[in-house]
Formats: structure tokens, C-alpha cells, sequence
């Protein structure tokens, strides 16, 4: 059993009429990389702020390894905001240096620290540098170093995917699954499901300020029951698997290829279904699969991702309140 | 286990309890800190400091040169001098300098030492007097009495039996019911001191709206206050920036009173010196009274180029003061109006200075002022304090002050929360005082 280090318990957060988190639950174990993940306006970044104290709860309660969070523990927690936040004007080495401190580390560790971090983030020789000086994408690393400075015990990171070129979203996910590997616990949101499935060994996915699934990606991908994908030469309805019955399995979807995708309800009745197949014509393909996050989240809600945000946009407008960060 | 040294690395034990006050200490100052080393730095600071020591320096010194010069008005006069020169002496008396004749030999060369600027002025005698150019509000001083004294002698000399009334002297003495409470020159230090007070506190008040705007704006508040405590964010940058404009205002001081002495200034002797050191002490406060309301002003703010329309109500009651107090400075007495502000804590900073420097009020009434001011200040810092962190990390438009008073007294700021843990971790009652409207 792994000891769950930070929880995350009954969070409830209104902003007038809108509902931000309503009794929001999971825990988060050290070691992995975590991923929360929901749709824009699902209470993400609000939970986020409320670990670090800037944004206030009405109910619930976070702890860190047993106790409630306070100013001490959230020193050995390292953010990364989602709006990202520099003094444009500063140098980039002045500017880790100083978070450092604000951490609690000494002069010389500190300085150490930054330039260890600017050097392992490939922003070597830009030490000083004015922030504002520096690319979109070495701001962003820059962001990274204050965040990981102080060799903090918990990274709490906001949509530090998103900007990212494809090999910049290499880089940071290598750089998360390090910190994890050295036991640090690693907390990242995202609200493009699909995109990070593979980056993440567990995951929380919310909706509405309320918890929806959470667990390691591989089991949530596979499912209660496993998903069987069979295409039929020929057969671009899936009509085959009308014969299904439903002690076998049912019939999720049809891709537009054709392809049937099948809950078993067991998987020894997979041989049944591949008879079934082969009855109505040549079977050019017969899988197991696992499904994607964001169907994990459609399943669940009844809504995917795209409805459940333009949802929230809507809801933004008429009330004109913008929880998180928003907009 | 050793006591005495103050441990500075990262925290490994108490977690999830409260920081000690070093701590708490130490992330101000840490904050403070960076103000300094930011801004002292920067070309701004250092033309503005080198501005004002010279101004200090120029207002102080020049006056002193220049009166010590004494150089007396040279009038020339054409013809005769015998009698005329004890006219030309006392009107310079009169005038309060000096003016000597010189005999000119003809009026063609009088008038070509004018020019030459050689001559202040030209007396003929029983005729006219001629200067180079006649200011526009005619002319002052020692020429102006001498046009009267001539004039008054010609009429004598008209006049039979009058010549010996000019040998006992022409001039009636002049006498004034009151003699005014105190000299120009400490109304003009109590001017110049406040210029000061006003400069200082909006130059750095406007600098601290600026740097929290900056903050806000650029989201950075918000890694900030994962680490500290908004009212040590708020304390270090008040701090900062108010040591620096110490610095300067004590630099000012230094300069006074060096050029002061140096010039055999008459600013630095008596009741002048008096003016700028309660100048020296209101500055601390004022800076001290207005420092948080200005950062409050600038956490209201979303964009960092609306600073200036927020921290215009806070500078309102000093533009107020600070026009007034040309009336007190060239008046006889301050209204009572004006001796009232000189006691409310938003403009004493201004106007006690003002009424010393006048002689308008005695020195126990300017240490009223200034305890009441203090008081004020802490009232001022809590008010602020509640509403910088109430609306620090909240984006959106503009809030106003009105609805910044009123969230900040309905609630404990949502920013507060590491501060709630605190406060319910030392009692009840502290609990209580905490979350009453400041």
C-alpha cells in the first residue's frame, strides 16, 4: 500500500453563485507522477491555490502527510502557476535566487541551487539575463527552476504542459518523472486529458468541483470491463455486432472505419465474439484496447471535455465570474 | 543544542506547525531587501538623490553667498555730491542694504557707467533720477526710498528755514504694532522642508502602488504568497522602499547642515534648525502614515498603468495641505482650519511643519501631532494591511476602495488564511481582534 501523502478532503469553494468545488476528494502518493485532470472550469486551478493558501476554502481540509497544511509545510511545496508570474524586470539568477530564500535556505545553498537548476534546465549562461529578455519558452523553464529551487518536498505544477512545443513536453515530463523517481510527490493539472495519459502513472479526474474517477491510468484506461476492438471486411456499420447479446458485452461505439468497440463483460468471451466476426466476414482486426482519458471522462460524466468546457464558457458569461484562472 | 545562532536553511522539522518570528522576520527582510538592492541600483534613484542634495545644498548656501557679498548700490551723481551723498547713504540704510555716492563728472558718463552696469542708479540732483531699465512694477529698494528722499530734499531746498531739518536727518522712524513671530527664513526652511515631506512621500508612495501593481499584474504575487504571508510581502516592500527614502531624506539633512555651516548660513543657527528637524521626523511619519495606504491603492489595481488613478485619493489630502500652506507661510497667522489639519494624522506630515516653522504653535503641540500621527499610522496599516490582502490575488477590473473597505470588513481575507491558522493557534480573544474591522 502506498502512504497517500497529500489529501485532499471535502473541498468546497463558492464564488458567489458558482460553484467551484463542491466536496472535491483524492489523495495524491509520493513517487508518482499524478496527474489532475478535468475540463477548464472544473475547480482545478482553485484547488491548487487553496494547497498554497492563496485562495480561501468555505469547507474541507488539505493535509500534508497526516496534518493540516500550514506556513511551514508549504515551504517545502514548490508552484508553478498556471499564469505564469516573474518580475519581468529581474535577473533571472536574482530572481531563483530570491525565491530560494523566501524558501528558507541560507545565501550560499541557495545561490548554489539556482545556478544548478538554471544550468539543469538548459538555461546556462542567461543566469543574467532580464527575465523579460528571455524567449516565451525559457520563461517558462524559468518558472520551472522557481518552482524547483528549493528541492521541494511536494510540485504542485498548473498547465505546465500547455505552450509546450512537442519537445519541450518531453523535457518537462522527463523532468517530473525524476522528481518523482527521487520521491518527491508531483501534482500536475491538466485540463487536454488525451495528451498526458502517458505521462502520468495515476490520475484524479474532476468535473464540477467534484472528483469523477481517480487512479493509476492503466487500470482506469482498462476498464471493469476490458474493451475489444473487431473491424469486419467490408461491414463499414459494424452491423455484425448487432448479434451481440448483452451477457457477453455491449457495443460502445462504432468508429467510422467500421470498427466495433466492445465492453466484454468477461474476457473469456472474447473467442465467442471473434466466432460472431468471423460468421459475418473476414476479421481484419481483433485487439484488445484500452481507452482513451477522455472517454474514461465521457463514460463517466456523460458529457466529454469539449461539451463540459463550452458549458463552463457559457456559464462564465451569464454570471461574469471567473474562478480559477480563467479567462 | 545551540541556541544562539539563527538558523537560516530550509526548515526539516514542525511541519505543519506555525514559523517562528525570526522566520517570519526573515522572509521581510528578504523582501525589504530586494526593494533596496532593485532600486538603489537604478539610474532613477541615483539622479533624483544627486537632484535633491544639490537643491538642499543651492537653497541653503546661495542666499548666504550672496547676502555675504553686501555689495553696496553704487548711485551716481551728477554735480554737487557734498549734501547729497547723506541722502544717498540713508536711503540705502532705509532700504535695508547699503548705497554709496560716486561723483560722476558729467551726465554723458553717468549715464555710460549705467550701461555699463558699473552704476545701480543716476541722481541729478533737483532733477530726476535714471536707472538702466525700470522693472515692470517700478522700481525697489534703495533707488526707490533715494527718489523719495531727493524728492523730499528738493522740496526743502525750495522751502526757506528747511535746510536745518535735513542736517537732523529727514527719515521718521518706522515702527510695526507687532513684530512678526518668526523670521522669513524659517517660514521658507518650513516651505522647503515640506516640498520635501511631499516629494518623498509621493515619489516612493507612487513607487510602492507601482511595485504591487507589478506584482499583481504579473501574477507573480501568487508564487510569493505560497511562500510568504501577505502582510510580510506587504511589510518587506514598505520597509524597502521607506529605508531608501531615509537614506535620502537623512542625505538632505547631512547636506543642510554641511552647506549650512560651511556658507555661514544664519538656517542652521536657532529656531531653523528646529523647522528642519521636525520637517526630519514628520517625513518619517508621513512616509510611515502613507506607505501602506499606497500599497493598498496599488493591490486594487489590475493592470499596473492604473495605478495612478487609484493612488490619487490617497494623495488628495496632501495636495490639499500642501496647497494651503502658501497662506500660512505668507500670512501672519494660520487659520484655525489650517492648526485643525495640523493635528488629523493624513496632514500633519505637511501642515505642523508648516505651523512651526510660522511660530503658530509651540513645541509640545508638534509632539501631539506627532504621537497622533503614529497612533494613526498603526490604524492606517491595519485598514491596509486588510485590504492589500483581500484584493491582492483578485483579478478582474478595477475594484474601488468603498467596495475594498467593505469586503475587507465582512470576511477574513481569503489571502488570510495562513494567518487564521495562525492566530487560532495563540487564542480566542487574538482570534477575535483579528477578524474586527481594522
Amino acid at each position: 500500500m502506498i502512504a497517500m501523502e497529500l489529501e485532499i478532503d471535502g473541498l468546497r469553494r463558492r464564488y458567489g453563485t458558482v460553484t467551484a468545488l463542491d466536496g472535491l476528494t483524492f489523495s495524491v502518493p509520493a513517487g508518482q507522477v499524478f496527474g489532475f485532470l478535468g475540463p477548464n472550469g472544473a475547480g482545478k486551478t482553485t484547488t491548487m491555490r487553496a494547497i498554497f493558501g492563496v485562495t480561501a476554502l468555505d469547507a474541507g481540509e488539505i493535509r500534508w502527510r497526516g496534518k493540516p497544511v500550514a506556513e511551514a509545510a508549504r515551504r517545502t511545496f514548490g508552484y508553478m502557476p498556471e499564469e505564469r508570474g516573474l518580475y519581468p524586470t529581474m535577473a533571472l539568477f536574482d530572481q531563483v535566487e530570491y525565491f530560494a530564500r523566501l524558501h528558507g535556505m541560507d545565501g550560499p545553498s541557495a545561490a548554489k541551487a539556482a545556478w544548478h537548476w538554471i544550468d539543469r534546465l538548459g538555461l546556462s549562461g542567461r543566469g543574467r539575463t532580464r527575465i523579460d529578455a528571455l524567449s516565451h519558452g525559457n520563461q517558462q523553464r524559468a518558472q520551472l527552476a522557481v518552482a524547483l529551487v528549493h528541492d521541494p518536498d511536494l510540485l504542485v505544477l498548473d498547465e505546465p504542459f500547455s505552450g509546450l512545443d512537442p519537445g519541450g513536453i518531453d523535457d518537462m515530463s522527463a523532468i517530473l518523472a525524476e522528481r518523482a523517481a527521487a520521491g518527491v510527490t508531483v501534482l500536475f493539472s491538466s485540463h487536454q486529458l488525451d495528451l498526458v495519459e502517458d505521462i502520468c502513472e495515476a490520475v484524479a479526474i474532476i468535473h464540477r468541483g467534484r472528483l469523477v474517477v481517480s487512479g493509476l491510468v492503466a487500470d482506469l484506461r482498462r476498464g471493469d470491463h476490458p474493451r475489444l476492438a473487431v473491424r469486419v471486411t467490408g461491414d463499414r456499420t459494424g452491423g455484425w455486432s448487432a448479434g451481440i447479446g448483452s451477457a457477453i458485452g455491449t457495443v460502445d461505439s462504432v468508429r467510422a472505419d467500421g470498427t466495433a468497440e466492445i465492453s466484454l463483460t468477461s474476457t473469456a468471451d472474447s473467442q465467442t465474439i471473434l466466432d460472431l466476426a468471423r460468421a459475418a466476414g473476414p476479421v481484419e482486426h481483433f485487439a484488445f484496447e484500452d481507452r482513451s482519458l477522455s472517454e474514461v471522462f465521457r463514460t463517466a460524466t456523460g458529457a466529454s471535455v469539449g461539451q463540459a468546457e463550452a458549458e463552463h464558457a457559457a456559464a462564465s458569461r451569464t454570471t461574469g465570474v471567473t474562478t480559477g484562472a480563467g479567462l | 543544542m545551540s541556541t544562539g545562532t539563527l538558523s537560516t536553511g530550509p526548515e526539516t522539522s514542525g511541519r505543519g506547525g506555525t514559523a517562528p518570528p525570526s522566520r517570519s522576520l526573515q522572509a521581510t527582510w528578504l523582501v525589504a531587501r530586494r526593494e533596496i538592492r532593485l532600486r538603489a541600483r537604478t539610474r532613477v534613484f541615483l539622479t533624483t538623490t544627486a537632484v535633491l542634495l544639490i537643491a538642499v545644498a543651492l537653497a541653503v548656501a546661495l542666499p548666504a553667498i550672496l547676502s555675504s557679498k553686501n555689495k553696496p548700490d553704487r548711485i551716481g551723481v551728477v554735480g554737487d555730491t557734498s549734501t547729497i551723498s547723506g541722502i544717498v547713504t540713508e536711503a540705502g540704510r532705509l532700504s535695508g542694504g547699503q548705497a554709496v555716492a560716486v561723483p560722476q563728472p558729467s551726465l554723458a558718463a553717468a549715464e555710460a557707467a549705467l550701461r555699463s552696469g558699473d552704476l545701480s542708479a543716476v541722481l541729478v540732483p533737483n532733477s530726476e533720477i535714471i536707472v538702466k531699465q525700470v522693472p515692470l512694477g517700478g522700481v525697489t529698494g534703495s533707488v526707490a526710498t533715494l527718489a523719495q528722499l531727493a524728492g523730499l530734499s528738493k522740496l526743502i531746498q525750495t522751502v526757506p528755514g528747511a535746510a536745518s531739518a535735513v542736517a537732523h536727518g529727514v527719515t521718521l522712524p518706522v515702527r510695526g504694532l507687532e513684530a512678526p513671530k518668526t523670521s522669513l527664513s524659517s517660514r521658507l526652511t518650513g516651505l522647503f522642508t515640506i516640498i520635501i515631506v511631499w516629494i518623498l512621500i509621493s515619489v516612493y508612495g507612487s513607487q510602492i502602488a507601482m511595485g504591487i501593481g507589478e506584482e499583481k499584474s504579473s501574477r507573480v504575487v501568487e508564487v510569493l504568497l505560497s511562500a510568504v504571508r501577505p502582510v510580510q510581502l506587504l511589510l518587506g516592500k514598505v520597509i524597502g522602499i521607506g529605508l531608501l527614502a531615509l537614506a535620502q531624506a537623512a542625505g538632505m539633512l547631512v547636506v543642510f547642515i554641511v552647506a549650512g555651516f560651511a556658507s555661514g548660513s544664519s538656517l542652521v543657527h536657532g529656531a531653523t534648525l528646529g523647522v528642519v528637524i521636525a520637517g526630519g521626523v514628520f517625513i518619517v511619519l508621513g512616509y510611515a502614515f502613507y506607505c501602506t495606504a499606497f500599497a493598498a491603492a496599488g493591490s486594487l489595481v489590475s493592470r499596473q498603468s492604473d495605478v495612478n488613478s487609484t493612488i490619487l485619493p490617497v494623495q488628495l489630502p496632501l495636495i490639499i495641505t500642501y496647497a494651503l500652506s502658501y497662506t500660512v507661510v505668507y500670512a501672519n497667522s494660520a487659520s484655525t482650519f489650517y492648526h485643525v489639519l495640523g493635528f488629523l494624522p493624513p496632514t500633519a506630515p505637511i501642515a505642523m511643519p508648516v505651523l512651526y516653522a510660522a511660530g503658530d504653535v509651540p513645541l509640545w503641540q508638534v509632539a501631539v501631532a506627532a504621537v497622533l500621527t503614529a497612533v494613526g499610522t498603526v490604524w492606517m496599516a491595519r485598514i491596509a494591511v486588510r485590504i492589500y490582502a483581500n484584493s491582492i490575488l483578485r483579478t478582474g477590473p478595477r475594484i474601488s476602495f468603498r467596495q475594498a473597505i467593505r469586503e475587507s470588513r465582512s470576511a477574513l481575507p481569503p489571502a488570510m488564511d495562513a494567518d487564521r491558522e495562525h492566530r487560532r493557534g495563540r487564542g480566542f480573544r487574538r482570534a477575535c481582534r483579528g477578524s474586527r474591522p481594522g
